[in-house]
C-alpha cells in the first residue's frame, strides 16, 4: 500500500482557482491528493489556517495566488509573500519539513502549470512520508 | 540543390490544354483514386505540382504522363475541378513536342492553323506526286496490269520509303525520350542486361494494353484495343501483303478477310470515338484539343477511302479506283508523315516505351533500396 | 444551531461527473454527517427539474442550508443562489463543492476521485452550517460608458450605446479615429473598401450628440466600482499643455487593439536590409496610393507573399494571428489587379480559411493563377539577393512540402505577413482597469467560451483584437456584445453588488491601525473620536487582507469567516 498524502490547497478565486478550473476544462489529469479550499485572495490566508490543516491531519499544504503584479486586489499576493517566510521559519521550529508547505503563483491561464505543481508536490510529500504532527499528537494523546 | 521555379511555364502549357491546373490545391484525391498510381510513380498530383511551379527539366524527365490512360476518375474526384486528367493529357502533348528535335511538333501544338496547313500542303504534294507518277508511266483507266496507273510494286517501294523516313524520325524522338527519362538520370543507372531481360514488355504492352484493362471502366480499353489491333493488322497487310491486297477484282479471302475485319474495327471505333468527343459523353472526352480532332478526322478519311478502294476494285471501276487511291494517299501520307512522329500518334511508341523504362527504373530503384538497408536482393 | 437541516445535492452532470465519481457512494458518506436531513443525486442539477427538486426539498424538509456538489461555483453559483431565493431561502445559505472541474475531469482513478469528492462535499456541509444570511447591496448604475480606443471595435460599441440614449466618452490615444483598419485599402474576402466602412463609422461617431470623442487622450486613473467609476483622462489643451478631466461612468470597454510584429527580428527575411522586402502594412500604403512598385520605381514581375511572420513560431509567438492568410489572398487579387502581368506566389504553412466566404475566396485566388508554395513550421524560407544575370531581384529558397523539393522562387517584391502582438501599453492598461493578461499579453476574458467580452472585474469589458487576434467581423461582434451587456444593466437602473465585504467588530478593535495601510482600495477609515477602525462597505472588495492581518482578530470577512474556513479544513481532512 503506497502512502497517499493528503494535501490541503488554498487557492485564490481569481487566478489560481480559475487556473485549476482550466486544468479541468482542458481535461489535464493530475494526482488526486490535493483538496482545494477557495478564498477570495491569498491575502486572506491566515497562517493559522495552515497550522489548523497540519493539526487536523494534512500531510502538506499548498498555497496558490496570482503572480506578483497581477493580483486581482492589487497587492494581496505581496502580503502573502511577506507572511510566508515567517510561517516557514515557525514550521521549521516545530520540526515540520520544508517541502510540506509550499507557496506557488498560478495564473488563470496556467491549467497545465497547476497540474504540474500538484503532481510534483504530491511526490515530494509522498517521499517525506506521513506528517510528523499526526504521530506527535497521537503519542501525546496516548500518554494522557 | 535548389531547383529554380519558373511560374511562366504555365502560360505555355495552357495552349497545350492545361487551363485549370492552378486550381489544384493538392488534396491528393486524384492520386489516391488513380488505379495506376503506385510507388515510385505517383500521379497525377506530383505532375500537377511540377507543372504549377514550372520545373521544366523535372517534367521533361518524367515518365508519369505516359503511365496514365485518361480514364478520367481523377477529374471526377477533383473537388476543385482542376482537371488532372486533361492536365496529364496536356503534358503528353508537351512532351511529344519536347522529344521532337525538329520543332514541328511544337508548331503543330501551338497553332492548329499550322497543323491544318501542313496537312493540306503534304496532302497536295502527295496527290500531285502520285498523279504525276501515275500519268508519267501509266493510264488512269488501268488499275492493274502492265499499264497500271499506280502499280503495286511502286506503291510498295513508296510505302517502305515512307516507313523508313518516319521510323527514322520517330526513332530519334524515342532516343531523345530515353535520354531525358533514363539516360541522363544520374541517380538511377539501369544495366544493359536489364534492358535485354525485360524487352518482352515492349510488345506485350503494345499489343495487349493490359494496363488499360485495369481501369474501372473496361469499355475504353476494349475500344482502344480494337482500334489499335485493327490498325496494326492493316499496317501489316499493306507493308507485307500489298500485292495480295491489290489482287482482284475477285476477293482474295486469305488477306481480304483480315482487311475487312480491320476496316470494320477501324470504322466502328473511330465513329464511336468521334461521337463521344462530339457529345462529350465521358470525362476524358469533354475537353478536345485540335490535335485530337485531326487524329480522328484523318483516320476516318483514310479508312473510308480505303473501304471505297476495296469496293471500287471489286466493282471493276478502274478509273474511279485510281482516283480514289490518289485521294486515299492524300490522307495516308500526312497521317503517317505528320501525325506519327509529330503529333498524337507518337504515343503508340512513347507509351509502351514509357512502361518499359518505368519498369526498368523501378526495379533498379528497389534493388538499390534493398542494398542500402542490407536486405537480400530479389530472386 | 441544533435543529439545523442541511440538504445535499450531488449532480451527475450527465456522465461528466458520474463517469468517474460514484455519486451514490458520496451520498452515503455525507448522509452520516451531522445535520444532513436529505441527500440525493440527479442527472443535471442546474436544469429546471433539478432546481425544482431542490426547491421542493427545501419546502418538504424545511431545509436551512443547501450544499450542491457539482461543477465549479464559478459556473453555477448564481444559478443555485437564485433557486434558493425562489424557495424563500437566503441565497448565501448555499455552498458548492467543485467535484467536476477539480475532480471528475482531472482524475482517472474512480476510487480516489470518489473519496476526494466525498471529502470536498463533507467540507461544504461543515462550512455551510456556519453561513449567515447576507443581503445584496443595490447601487445606482451610472449609464455613461468609457470606451478606451477609437478603432473599429471602439466606435461600434460607442454607437450602439449612444443610439440607446446613453453618454459615451471615447478616449483615443492618437490624433485620429479608425485604428489599424484605417491603414488598410480593401478587406477580405469580398474586397470591400475599408475606407468606406470607416468613413461611415467615423462620421456617425463624430456627429453623434451622445458621444464625446476625446482624441490625443490617455486614461490616467480609474477609481470606484461597477456602476460608479470615476476616471481621470488626460487630454491636450489648445496650447498643448496637458489637462486632466474626471468623468463619471458606470462601465468601461477596453478596445485598444494590437500592434504589428517587427519583421526585422527575423533576419533571414532581410527586412530592413533588402529594400524590396516590405510588410503587409507597407503594401497597404502602396495599394491605397494605387501603385505597386519596387523601391526602384519599377512594376514588379514577380511578387511573393510570405505567411506567418512572427506567428506560429516558438521563437516569437506560438499563436496564429488569424487574419493574415485571408489578407494574403486579398493581396494576391490586389497585386494582380494593380500589376496585370505579375506572377504572384503565396508561401504559407497552412491556409486558414475559417470564416464565411473564405474557402470560396481561396478557390478564387487559385483561379487567378496564384502559385501556392507550402513550407513546414520551423523550416522557414530564406531570402537572398539574386545575381545580376537573373531576371528577378531576389530568390526565395523554400523547402516546399507539396512537391518535396527545395525550390528557388523568383521575387521582385516580397510581402511579409506580419502577425499581431499585444501593444506595449497593454500592461499599463490592464493595471489601470484591473484586468489580467495572458502569457502573450492579450486581455483575459471571463470565460473563453461562454463569456468572451466580460472580465473578472465587474463593469469592465474587452472587445476586439486586444482580447486576441481577430478580424473585423469578430471585433465588431464583440464590441456590440459588450455594448449589449452594458445596456442590459443600464436598463435596470440599479445593479446588485455582492454582499461580501469585511466588517470591524469595534469591541475587539484595539485601534492599532495596522489594517488602514493594508487596504488597496483605501476602504478602511479611522474614527478619531472612537479610536476605532471602520470599513466603508461600498468600497470594500472583500480581499481579506485586513482580516488576516488584524492582530486582535477584530475584522471578519463576511462569507469567508475563520470559523467557516476552519470547518472546511476539518471537513476536507475527515
Amino acid at each position: 500500500m503506497t502512502f497517499e498524502p493528503k494535501i490541503v490547497g488554498f487557492l485564490c478565486n481569481w487566478c489560481s482557482y480559475t487556473g485549476a478550473d482550466l486544468a479541468g476544462t482542458s481535461r489535464i489529469h493530475y494526482a488526486p491528493n490535493v483538496r482545494i479550499i477557495r478564498v477570495m485572495c491569498s491575502a486572506r490566508i491566515d497562517p493559522t489556517f495552515v497550522l489548523k490543516a497540519l493539526h487536523d491531519g494534512a500531510d502538506g499544504v499548498l498555497i496558490c495566488g496570482c503572480h506578483p503584479g497581477d493580483c486581482h486586489y492589487s497587492e494581496g499576493n505581496y502580503k502573502m509573500m511577506r507572511r510566508y517566510p515567517m510561517l516557514k521559519s515557525l514550521l521549521a521550529d516545530y520540526g515540520i519539513e520544508d517541502e510540506r508547505v509550499r507557496l506557488e503563483w498560478v495564473s488563470a491561464s496556467e491549467g497545465q502549470r497547476f497540474a504540474d505543481i500538484v503532481n510534483d508536490m504530491t511526490e515530494r510529500v509522498r517521499a517525506l512520508g506521513p506528517s510528523p504532527v499526526k504521530a506527535a499528537l497521537e503519542a501525546d494523546l496516548a500518554e494522557r | 540543390m535548389a531547383i529554380r521555379a519558373n511560374p511562366k511555364l504555365i502560360t505555355e502549357l495552357e495552349i497545350y490544354g492545361a487551363q485549370d491546373v492552378s486550381k489544384c490545391y493538392h488534396c491528393g484525391n486524384c492520386s489516391a483514386t488513380c488505379p495506376f498510381s503506385k510507388e515510385p510513380y505517383i500521379f497525377p498530383r506530383r505532375s500537377m505540382r511540377s507543372l504549377q511551379m514550372g520545373l521544366e527539366s523535372k517534367l521533361e524527365s518524367d515518365l508519369e504522363p505516359w503511365l496514365c490512360y485518361y480514364c478520367g476518375e481523377c477529374s471526377t474526384e477533383c473537388p476543385r475541378d482542376a482537371e488532372p486528367g486533361e492536365t496529364m493529357m496536356s503534358l503528353r502533348r508537351w512532351l511529344t513536342a519536347r522529344y521532337d528535335f525538329t520543332g514541328i511538333a511544337r508548331l503543330f501544338y501551338l497553332s492548329a492553323k499550322a497543323e491544318i496547313l501542313a496537312v493540306i500542303i503534304v496532302a497536295l504534294i502527295a496527290g500531285a506526286g502520285f498523279l504525276l507518277y501515275g500519268f508519267s508511266q501509266g493510264s488512269i483507266t488501268q488499275y492493274g496490269g502492265p499499264n497500271a496507273f499506280l502499280p503495286a510494286s511502286s506503291v510498295h517501294i513508296f510505302d517502305w520509303t515512307l516507313a523508313a523516313v518516319l521510323l527514322a524520325l520517330l526513332g530519334t524522338n524515342c532516343a531523345r525520350m530515353w535520354w531525358f527519362t533514363v539516360g541522363r538520370d544520374t541517380k538511377v543507372h539501369v544495366p544493359l542486361s536489364a534492358y535485354v531481360r525485360k524487352i518482352y514488355l515492349l510488345p506485350m504492352h503494345f499489343f495487349t494494353q493490359m494496363r488499360y484493362a485495369k481501369c474501372e471502366q473496361k469499355r475504353p480499353w476494349v475500344l482502344h484495343l480494337v482500334l489499335m489491333l485493327s490498325y496494326v493488322t492493316m499496317l501489316v497487310l499493306i507493308m507485307f501483303f500489298l500485292e495480295s491486297m491489290w489482287s482482284g477484282p475477285a476477293v482474295n479471302w486469305s488477306v481480304h478477310a483480315f482487311g475487312l475485319a480491320a476496316t470494320a474495327g477501324l470504322l466502328v471505333t473511330t465513329i464511336v470515338l468521334l461521337r463521344k468527343r462530339l457529345k462529350k459523353t465521358e470525362v476524358q472526352y469533354q475537353q478536345s484539343h485540335e490535335t485530337d480532332w485531326m487524329f480522328l478526322v484523318l483516320l476516318i478519311v483514310v479508312v473510308a477511302t480505303g473501304l471505297m478502294q476495296f469496293t471500287l476494285h471489286r466493282l471493276g471501276l478502274e478509273t474511279a479506283a485510281n482516283v480514289n487511291y490518289v485521294i486515299h494517299m492524300m490522307a495516308v501520307v500526312p497521317m503517317l508523315l505528320l501525325e506519327v512522329p509529330f503529333s498524337k500518334w507518337s504515343h503508340m511508341a512513347y507509351r509502351p516505351l514509357a512502361m518499359y523504362f518505368a519498369d526498368l527504373k523501378a526495379e533498379e530503384m528497389v534493388s538499390k533500396e534493398r542494398e542500402a538497408v542490407g536486405a537480400p536482393q530479389a530472386a | 444551531m441544533d435543529d439545523l437541516k442541511i440538504g445535499v445535492f450531488v449532480c451527475n452532470c450527465g456522465t461528466n461527473i458520474a463517469k468517474v465519481i460514484d455519486c451514490d457512494a458520496v451520498i452515503d458518506s455525507v448522509e452520516r454527517l451531522p445535520y444532513v436531513a436529505v441527500a440525493r443525486t440527479y442527472k443535471y442539477m442546474c436544469s429546471d427539474p433539478g432546481q425544482d427538486m431542490i426547491q421542493a426539498d427545501i419546502e418538504e424538509y424545511g431545509l436551512d442550508r443547501v450544499v450542491v456538489a457539482a461543477c465549479s461555483p464559478r459556473m453555477h453559483e448564481p444559478t443555485f443562489r437564485k433557486a434558493l431565493q425562489k424557495a424563500g431561502l437566503n441565497p448565501y445559505f448555499l455552498e458548492m463543492a467543485n467535484i467536476r472541474e477539480q475532480c471528475s475531469w482531472v482524475h482517472d482513478d474512480p476510487v480516489a476521485a470518489t473519496e476526494k469528492a466525498a471529502a470536498l462535499t463533507a467540507a461544504a456541509v461543515m462550512r455551510v452550517a456556519h453561513h449567515e444570511a447576507l443581503e445584496r447591496r443595490s447601487v445606482d448604475m451610472c449609464p455613461n460608458t468609457l470606451v478606451i480606443g477609437g478603432g473599429i471595435a471602439g466606435m461600434s460599441a460607442a454607437l450602439d450605446l449612444a443610439d440607446a440614449g446613453n453618454r459615451v466618452y471615447l478616449a483615443e490615444r492618437s490624433d485620429h479615429l479608425g485604428g489599424n483598419v484605417a491603414r488598410a485599402d480593401l478587406t477580405a474576402p469580398y474586397l470591400d473598401s475599408a475606407r468606406d466602412m470607416l468613413t461611415e463609422r467615423v462620421t456617425r461617431v463624430v456627429e453623434h450628440p451622445n458621444i464625446d470623442v476625446l482624441l490625443e487622450s490617455q486614461v490616467r486613473k480609474v477609481d470606484g466600482f461597477v456602476g460608479n467609476f470615476k476616471t481621470t483622462i488626460r487630454a491636450k489643451a489648445d496650447d498643448g499643455a496637458p489637462v486632466d478631466s474626471v468623468y463619471d461612468v458606470g462601465s468601461i470597454i477596453v478596445c485598444t487593439g494590437y500592434k504589428e510584429f517587427d519583421a526585422s527580428r527575423i533576419t533571414h527575411y532581410g527586412y530592413g536590409k533588402l529594400p524590396n522586402v516590405v510588410t503587409s502594412f507597407e503594401l497597404e500604403k502602396m495599394l491605397r496610393a494605387g501603385r505597386v512598385t519596387t523601391k526602384e520605381g519599377k512594376a514588379p514581375q514577380y511578387v511573393a507573399i510570405i505567411h506567418c511572420v512572427g506567428s506560429r513560431n516558438l521563437e516569437f509567438h506560438a499563436y496564429c494571428s488569424r487574419v493574415c492568410c485571408m489578407t494574403a489572398l486579398k493581396y494576391a487579387h490586389e497585386v494582380k489587379s494593380a500589376v496585370p502581368g505579375a506572377y504572384v506566389s503565396d508561401i504559407y504553412i497552412d491556409m486558414h480559411a475559417f470564416g464565411k466566404g473564405m474557402e470560396d475566396f481561396y478557390r478564387r485566388s487559385s483561379e487567378i493563377k496564384t502559385l501556392f508554395l507550402m513550407y513546414e513550421k520551423n523550416d522557414y524560407p530564406v531570402i537572398r539577393k539574386a545575381d545580376a544575370t537573373d531576371d528577378c531581384d531576389m530568390l526565395i529558397e523554400v523547402n516546399e512540402t507539396l512537391s518535396g523539393e527545395t525550390i528557388e522562387m523568383p521575387a521582385d517584391l516580397v510581402v511579409l505577413m506580419v502577425g499581431m502582438e499585444a501593444r506595449e501599453d497593454s500592461e499599463e492598461v490592464a493595471h489601470l482597469v484591473n484586468i489580467s493578461r495572458d502569457k502573450d499579453g492579450w486581455f483575459i476574458e471571463s470565460h473563453p467560451k461562454l463569456d468572451p467580452v466580460a472580465t473578472t472585474t465587474d463593469g469592465v469589458y474587452i472587445a476586439g483584437a486586444c482580447q486576441a487576434p481577430k478580424d473585423i467581423p469578430d471585433s465588431v461582434a464583440q464590441a456590440r456584445a459588450a455594448a449589449a451587456r452594458i445596456l442590459a444593466r443600464t436598463a435596470l437602473g440599479k445593479i446588485d453588488i455582492d454582499a461580501v465585504f469585511a466588517e470591524v467588530d469595534e469591541d475587539k478593535c484595539s485601534g492599532c491601525r495596522m489594517c488602514n495601510e493594508l487596504c488597496p482600495y483605501v476602504a478602511i477609515e479611522f474614527d478619531l473620536e472612537k479610536r476605532r477602525s471602520h470599513v466603508i462597505s461600498a468600497l470594500c472588495k472583500a480581499c481579506g487582507a485586513c482580516v488576516a492581518a488584524c492582530p486582535s482578530g477584530a475584522i471578519t470577512a463576511r462569507h469567508f469567516t475563520d470559523k467557516q474556513i476552519f470547518s472546511e479544513i476539518e471537513g476536507v481532512l475527515a
